[in-house]
């Protein structure tokens, strides 16, 4: 045991820089490997996280609290089944505006949920406090993070000022925190004497857990119990935390089918490398080994030197690419949190623990199998082995590049290198290939996204989007100003946006739910006063509707069953109208929508013909928020503004993309260093030969590189056309998931000159990690090159 | 006779604290002119010969081959100062293993950017010399030691450099074939190329050389000239 650890010291110290690629490597793979596992785990199950830690209620009961006393409703804390309950919590519904600095000026916010609680803990529905502090006094709000989002650079803070303008009074409420619900159960909490302030309260939310709600039978079962012990009528409204889970998966789902790729390239990449790079190592100390036999080491001491000598770096490279992991997950993990409206994650213990654990397998069983072998060689065998590439291989080619005589020399020499180790020059192949294929997969994919985020931000609609005060509530909530009041407004806008010189043209808006015969349900119906063609809808088939006619989303054609080209019919308030679809468009998410002439569905929605945005196109050279001002100054009323975005899971998808895909070229580029340091290791006699008659340094450089460069060239070449298959076969997926299609620009996103450099990043990845060991190589002295074993 | 290689005071240390490899060496060897180094095993010989070639930098002194500097030249400018001012012959051939005997010829000319008309009638001149040209498409593996030792002469000659420097040429092969590349080289001085040869043998270097240095522990030993007789 004593020899094997003297060998074993004096081959780490020895082997310095192999013991270090071999630890670079690991870390690097087992980091990746780790953080994509880490990442898919949590994209699995961030919700669960959340609603454990917290405590999430598996069931939200509104009550009327005028026909039930706090006695009955503490009671049901009680009842079989239930394992913890908390409330009565008095509720009210209001409706409020904001001024949100660096926003769109005044932000109207329509069927808030008031939620009057004395702390943010209890035994159901602990409220996590993200910012500020919970509420000591009336006038104070906390919001949730929901509300507090109001698009990018735009959110509620402590601080700022919310009047609920259906109160009255319009009684102003500052926000002194931002918290988080895992089960969404109020828009915002205050005291319960501020609710009390607004006036006798209506309705009261209780909180339950209970011990079996892993089913929707199993919570209405619950909940049915829980309704039996308290007045018949009593129960307003039941929520489950089945119903948020399913949201929150449908916001998560997109993600998955991705990361999976990027997880699975990763994987392929790790195995490929680590396997090149412990069996490389393994090889090039075969005379060694030699060494150590022809000493009296037996075939299992010198197994023993051989996978130890790997195990040592691998375990360093493992525990500290496991560190970085998480590292790096700690933002990407907190960033996706906040999308889903969920506490900061971390990757999973288990996670933590197997994807290490089989990295650390992966590279035993590639240093094993060659170690076994050298360990059967005799000793002579072993001493003259693994010195340079095996006789006949690469020879031919050799002989054929030296007949080129177009190429300098040194290149066809370097050209000729990838055949003396196929095998080898085979997996760092596969490597580029694979970290080329995710350049290509990364950057279309990052660029249909963008698309994707400018196509949902209605590029079209570009300028100006004015609301009148108090008419962008829910599609079918009533407004709340009598309806002359509006008659005036609307009067007072239409003459504005006509008199303000920078006026191109307009189209009104409105939202309403309207009935669809053959689908369960309503669908969002959004109704246009005029051309509307220009806003930018994105049509993902089909063409803009005409008159009787009306374009539908996904979910709403894989509600129907309908296609392009069918009819259907609307029906609302007792009457019926039959459209045509005349294109699918885009429009992501599990509504039902469809969008078409006021003068088609205004019979069917009263409500519809009061307008609720106007979408301004401005002349050319007019500045979008002057123009807002002084519309502002013509109308003593106020007005609301809008901008549509893309929502905040897409900046984070794309940030993902892009660290994923810089990993996996790091990790790619290894592979690559990986492989030159072998070549040049196992020819440094060959290069003094060569530096002793004639080659300069840059031939060394230029013949090195070259090693690796042809290699790199065809894997990208050919990782172009697979990563864009890949690119167009994800797409479809993530669209599945988020219920929609996409439109042709959405895969279209490949541009020439764009293919052409994606098809040279295999060359870069290759020249770039080969530059290293090639000047190393073109440095070394010559006498010191020529007396290398 | 005008001094092709001239040493002045060079030592060369490959440690700090360990002894020179060669000490305040001073000699010079004239066009033409046949010289043998010799001595034993470690004394310092190869370490001579890397420097004259610019394969390795002296720690101290200054090395002119043809006037020209080598000790203080870039890694790039003594790779050209290789290509044209020096052919080398080692002990071990030191053949590239993957290429044919022509490829391992005609390397240095095609490095050096020799017209490739040119390069391959020099080749022909060479294979036809050393009355190797049937192994021309031969791998080195397959040729004795003899004829392999005959392609690094051809090698080491193909850019016509005025120094050839040969390192113990005959010390891996027998003796018979050992005689043949004495009387090969001794062929090529008599046509007027400068040799320095490194032996540790005596009657090697007794009978292909004109003039013998010995170096003992790096340092010139007293009794021969290392300065060549004007």
């Amino acid at each position: 045991m004593r020899a094997v650890r003297t060998a074993l010291r004096g081959g780490l110290a020895g082997r310095r820089a192999q013991a270090l690629a071999i630890g670079l490597v690991l870390l690097a793979t087992c980091a990746a490997s780790t953080l994509a596992a880490g990442l898919l785990a949590d994209a699995n199950a961030p919700f669960d996280h959340a609603f454990s830690a917290q405590h999430g209620a598996d069931a939200i009961l509104t009550v009327n609290a005028q026909r039930v006393s706090a006695t009955e409703l503490a009671a049901t804390a009680r009842l079989a089944g239930v394992t913890a309950a908390t409330g009565p919590f008095a509720e009210a519904i209001v409706t409020a505006t904001a001024t949100v600095p660096g926003g769109p000026g005044v932000v109207q916010f329509q069927a808030l949920t008031l939620a009057g609680r004395s702390s943010p803990g209890g035994p159901v529905d602990d409220i996590v406090l993200s910012s500020g502090h919970w509420p000591t006094a009336t006038g104070q709000i906390v919001v949730s993070r929901d509300l507090a989002d109001q698009g990018p650079g735009i959110s509620l803070s402590p601080g700022q000022v919310i009047m609920l303008t259906g109160e009255p009074g319009s009684p102003k409420l500052t926000v002194v925190g931002v918290a988080t619900s895992a089960t969404d159960t109020a828009d915002g909490w205050v005291l319960p004497a501020q609710i009390t302030a607004l006036g006798p309260p209506q309705a009261e939310q209780m909180l339950y857990r209970f011990t079996s709600a892993g089913s929707g039978a199993a919570v209405s079962a619950d909940v049915a119990a829980v309704r039996r012990a308290l007045p018949a009528g009593t129960v307003l409204g039941a929520g489950s935390w089945l119903t948020v889970r399913a949201q929150e998966a449908q916001n998560i789902a997109p993600t998955v089918p991705f990361l999976l790729t990027f997880g699975v390239i990763g994987l392929g990449v790790s195995v490929l490398i680590v396997i090149n790079v412990v069996s490389g190592a393994v090889v090039a100390g075969t005379r060694r080994i030699g060494v150590l036999k022809a000493v009296g080491f037996t075939p299992a001491q010198v197994m023993s030197v051989c996978v130890l000598q790997v195990a040592v770096p691998a375990v360093t490279g493992v525990i500290l690419g496991t560190v970085i992991a998480n590292l790096l997950a700690a933002p990407l993990l907190g960033q996706t949190s906040r999308v889903f409206v969920v506490s900061p994650q971390s990757i999973p213990p288990w996670v933590d623990l197997a994807v290490p654990l089989a990295m650390f397998a992966l590279a035993g069983i590639a240093a094993l199998v060659p170690a076994s072998r050298a360990g059967r060689l005799s000793a002579v065998q072993a001493i003259t082995t693994g010195r340079a590439p095996r006789p006949s291989h690469g020879y031919a080619a050799h002989r054929l590049l030296s007949r080129v005589r177009v190429l300098p020399r040194p290149v066809t020499i370097g050209l000729a290198g990838p055949f003396a180790r196929p095998g080898r020059t085979l997996v760092t192949f596969a490597v580029i290939l694979f970290g080329a294929v995710a350049v290509t997969f990364g950057v279309g994919l990052g660029t249909s996204l963008n698309r994707v985020a400018a196509d949902l931000a209605l590029p079209g609609a570009g300028q100006v989007q004015l609301g009148l005060p108090g008419q962008q509530g829910p599609p079918g909530q009533a407004p709340p100003e009598p309806p002359s009041v509006v008659a005036a407004q609307e009067a007072d806008m239409t003459g504005a946006l006509r008199a303000q010189p920078g006026t191109l043209h307009y189209v009104t808006e409105s939202k309403g739910q309207l009935g669809v015969t053959d689908m369960a349900g309503t669908a969002s119906v959004t109704a246009f006063g005029g051309d509307a063609s220009w806003i930018g809808y994105p049509l993902i088939a089909g063409h803009w509707y005409g008159d009787g006619g009306a374009i539908v989303n996904t979910a709403f054609l894989n509600a129907t069953g309908k296609q392009v080209g069918d009819s259907f019919t609307l029906t609302g308030d007792g009457r019926s109208a039959t459209l045509t679809i005349t294109g699918e468009v885009f429009r992501p998410g599990n509504s039902a929508v469809v969008l078409t002439n006021l003068s088609s569905v205004a019979a069917l929605d009263p409500a519809a013909r009061t307008p609720q945005w106007y979408y301004v196109a401005l002349r050319p050279g007019v500045n979008p928020q002057g123009y807002v001002n002084a519309i502002r100054t013509r109308l003593p009323t106020g007005v609301s503004q809008q901008t549509s975005t893309a929502g905040p899971l897409l900046p984070a998808i794309s940030a993902l993309i892009l660290i994923l895909s810089l990993l996996l070229i790091t990790v790619a580029g290894l592979g690559v260093l990986n492989t030159a340091v072998l070549m040049t290791r196992e020819r440094v006699h060959d290069l003094g030969v060569f530096k002793a008659v004639g080659m300069t340094p840059g031939q060394v450089i230029a013949m090195v590189v070259t090693t690796v460069a042809a290699t790199g060239l065809i894997a990208g070449m050919i990782a172009v056309p697979a990563g864009i298959a890949l690119h167009h076969a994800i797409l479809p997926l993530m669209g599945n998931a988020a219920q929609t299609g996409f439109p042709a620009g959405i895969y279209n996103v490949y541009n020439p000159p764009e293919l052409v450099l994606l098809a040279l990043a295999g060359l870069v990845i290759a020249v770039a990690s080969a530059l290293a060991p090639a000047s190393w190589a073109a440095q070394a002295r010559a006498a010191t090159a020529l007396r290398a074993e | 006779m005008d001094a092709l290689v001239q040493l002045s005071d060079v030592t060369k240390r490959y440690e700090d604290d360990e002894d020179p490899a060669l000490a305040h060496v001073t000699m010079d060897v004239g066009h033409g002119e046949p010289v043998a180094v010799m001595g034993p095993s470690g004394s310092g010989k190869s370490t001579l010969l890397n420097l004259i070639a610019g394969l390795d930098r002296p720690t101290s002194g200054t090395i002119r081959v043809g006037g020209q500097q080598v000790g203080t030249l870039s890694e790039a400018s003594a790779a050209r100062f290789r290509r044209r001012q020096v052919g080398i012959i080692f002990q071990f051939f030191n053949l590239l293993d993957d290429m044919t005997v022509a490829d391992n010829v005609l390397l240095p000319a095609q490095l050096a950017g020799v017209p490739a008309a040119r390069a391959r009638a020099r080749l022909d001149e060479l294979l036809i010399a050393l009355r190797i040209e049937k192994y021309r498409n031969a791998y080195p593996a397959r040729l004795s030691g003899g004829e392999r030792q005959r392609v690094a002469i051809a090698r080491a000659l193909v850019n016509r450099p005025p120094l050839l420097l040969a390192d113990e040429p005959t010390g891996a092969l027998d003796t018979v074939t050992g005689d043949e590349i004495g009387a090969l080289l001794l062929e090529l001085n008599a046509s007027g190329q400068t040799l320095i040869l490194v032996t540790h043998d005596p009657a090697l270097a007794a009978r292909y050389s004109k003039r013998v240095i010995r170096i003992v522990d790096g340092q010139i030993e007293d009794g021969a000239p290392a300065v060549t007789p004007a």
